[in-house]
């Protein structure tokens, strides 16, 4: 290939990785911790007060008490089967607001039998601090409203597309050589790039799925909108079809009760785990019901897995648009893109595999500004060794941008979800805190980097993202030892306190590394603290050389 | 005369073209698709979407791909005509 187009896309691949690195960092880390928020939910949540669910032959008597006495529910609702730290009782529905909008998740009031027959209604309790670390996840760490956050996901998504494709082409003359080529020796830039290339490259497939996936995540809306402006007009009107209707138009009748739809779907589809009914009831369509389930033999639209419609009144299947297995070739296609993203495909393997790409594509994302900074970096000419190297403004400041901003998310999404055990005892209403808890760790973290400078800094932000992250076996350490002080699940959330154990001994190996690692670096490097050896007590004139 | 050499020179021109008229191209070939591909499609059915969905890869190729015009008058030309024949298509037959 001519050096000259590989000259030009290494510049296209710098400057788009550069604007795009960070939040994509933070996407990727704490995408890889949503891939169990169920889990973390569960751990983060008080065991609710409703106890078993209701009897499913006693739900017929529960819907019909709810309908009487709370016409919110009257526009839809929802029958639990298996459930939750979101869903902990056999019926919930939304609470009407006026002021929401598509976007916003809505609040749910949650109802059971008591054994004596009560009727016990309560909000969930459940701990948002799993949605917050979606949230981030989502908005690539900007909790802005939606329509402001979105566009700026979406041109990082558009970014971060350009910056692979412009990656691969880079490397493509030197992929023979360089694929398997991992050089352990006195270059270092040569180091970082190959550990880049081998985790770009390994990993292409997983984040050109993550690209553009995230890209119609972001822009669904408006390419919907310019369609309809611009395609679906004058001439072309005629190229959208009327969606079909049901023959029947809508199921009239007596409806089966939630037991004999849940055996008459099993009838029908024995492989699909029903987990939640979706009922609606609304003037121009009449009632309808959608089930959420698993079926891990096939990839489903959304974390929580496929949809199918059921006619409430012969419980027969209608709507197979989302019903993994009986969706068309295009369906099939059109969830592909949803459970190649979400990786709600294969069960937990697949999770797990996940988990760990999301945590290579954010080292690939760190290592990606390490290697900014590596070839920037003024470096010390053999002719003159005594001259005092002071690196160039760009690099002084992407340095501790990176480090801050890196440790600074981890720092963060550590300590806001130990303080949900926490949080419970000290204020009412935890919501918020989770939030305010992240950004305050997340600004004082990059306020130290700039402080301390990239080396120093790095490695005072190491410890503190390790001993941030133990906080949260820790805070169930503490339930156990003061019982009455907080609650532990004996189950799958003990995964939770396993994950973030080893998480913290690995951020404390790396922070022991770089403290070393710092001490002996040449004067040009990026990791050079000063003339003054590490022990000894440093002022703030010695700072502004690192 | 010296051989052309590729550079970053132009490239906020040379990207702007592959972002309005990328963006425009993908919607049209999406449109293309499905007036004489798929013969039509329900509202945000399948179908549309899947429409809807075409413009991620296309408008990625073409962002990733502008650079390769030799300059920003180049990049416009080669895409605007690309458009004009997409939309005369959708919009004229």
């Amino acid at each position: 290939m001519r050096s000259d187009i590989v000259k030009m896309y290494k510049d296209v691949h710098t400057w788009t990785g550069i604007v795009s690195g960070l939040f994509l960092f933070i996407a990727f880390y704490a995408g890889a911790i949503t891939m169990f928020k169920e889990p973390l939910q569960h751990w983060a949540s008080a065991p609710s007060g409703f106890g078993e669910l209701t009897p499913l032959e006693d739900t017929p008597e529960l819907i019909s008490r709810v309908l009487a006495e709370y016409p919110d529910a009257r526009k839809g609702y929802q029958i639990i089967l298996e459930p939750s730290a979101k869903y902990p009782a056999r019926m919930n529905w939304e609470l009407s607001n006026p002021d929401a909008d598509d976007h916003d998740t809505p609040e749910l009031m949650h109802a059971n039998l008591t054994a004596e027959g009560h009727l016990f209604v309560a909000r969930s309790g459940a701990s948002p601090v799993a949605q917050l670390v979606d949230d981030l996840h989502r908005q690539v760490g900007l909790m802005l409203p939606h329509e402001i956050a979105m566009p700026i996901m979406g041109t990082v998504a558009l970014l971060y597309g350009v910056a692979l494709v412009s990656g691969v082409i880079v490397l493509l003359p030197t992929l023979v050589k360089d694929l398997f080529a991992f050089r352990l020796g006195k270059n270092l830039k040569r180091l970082w790039l190959d550990f880049h290339n081998l985790l770009g490259i390994f990993s292409l497939p997983f984040h050109l799925v993550m690209a553009l996936t995230s890209a119609i995540f972001a822009f669904h809306d408006p390419i919907y909108a310019a369609q309809e402006q611009w395609v679906f007009q004058g001439p072309n009107s005629f190229i959208q079809r009327e969606r079909r209707q049901p023959a029947a138009g809508a199921p009239t009748g007596e409806q089966l009760a939630p037991g004999q739809l849940v055996a008459r779907l099993h009838e029908q589809q024995p492989g699909f785990e029903p987990r939640r009914m979706i009922y609606r009831d609304t003037p121009r369509q009449g009632p309808s019901l959608a089930i959420f389930g698993d079926n891990p033999r096939f990839g489903m639209r959304s974390p929580e897995g496929g949809v199918v419609g059921l006619d409430p009144v012969t419980g027969d299947i209608l709507m197979t648009d989302y019903m993994p297995g009986l969706q068309n070739g295009m369906g099939a296609t059109i969830t592909s893109f949803f459970s190649l993203h979400f990786g709600s495909y294969g069960g937990n393997t697949v999770r797990w595999s996940y988990f760990l790409l999301g945590l290579g594509g954010a080292a690939l994302f760190y290592s990606g500004n390490l290697l900014w900074l590596e070839t920037r970096r003024k470096k010390l000419k053999q002719s003159a060794p005594l001259q005092q190297i002071e690196q160039r403004r760009s690099a002084r400041f992407l340095g501790p941008l990176t480090v801050g901003v890196t440790l600074g998310c981890i720092s963060g999404i550590s300590v806001t979800i130990a303080a949900a055990k926490a949080l419970p005892v000290l204020v009412s209403q935890p919501g918020h805190w989770h939030t305010a808890i992240y950004y305050a760790v997340f600004l004082a973290a990059l306020g130290w980097a700039f402080l301390r400078g990239t080396a120093r800094g790095a490695v005072g932000l190491l410890r503190a993202s390790a001993l941030a992250t133990a906080l949260i076996p820790a805070a169930s350490l503490t339930v156990a030892l003061l019982p009455g002080s907080g609650w532990n699940h004996s189950d799958s959330a003990l995964v939770v306190d396993l994950v973030a154990a080893i998480g913290a001994l690995g951020l404390a190996l790396l922070a022991g590394r770089t403290a070393r690692r710092i001490s002996s670096a040449p004067q040009d490097s990026i990791w050079y603290v000063g003339a003054v050896p590490v022990a000894a007590p440093s002022g703030p004139t010695s700072l502004r050389q690192a | 005369m010296k051989p052309f050499r590729y550079s970053s020179r132009g490239w906020l021109g040379k990207a702007s073209a592959g972002l309005i008229a990328g963006f425009l191209l993908a919607l049209s070939c999406g449109g293309l698709l499905a007036r004489f591909g798929l013969g039509g499609v329900a509202p945000f059915g399948v179908e549309h979407q899947f429409t809807m969905w075409l413009v991620a890869p296309l408008l990625v190729t073409v962002l990733s791909t502008c650079f390769l015009f030799r300059s920003v008058r180049q990049a416009w030309l080669w895409l605007g005509t690309a458009n004009l024949l997409t939309w005369g298509l959708l919009l004229a037959i």
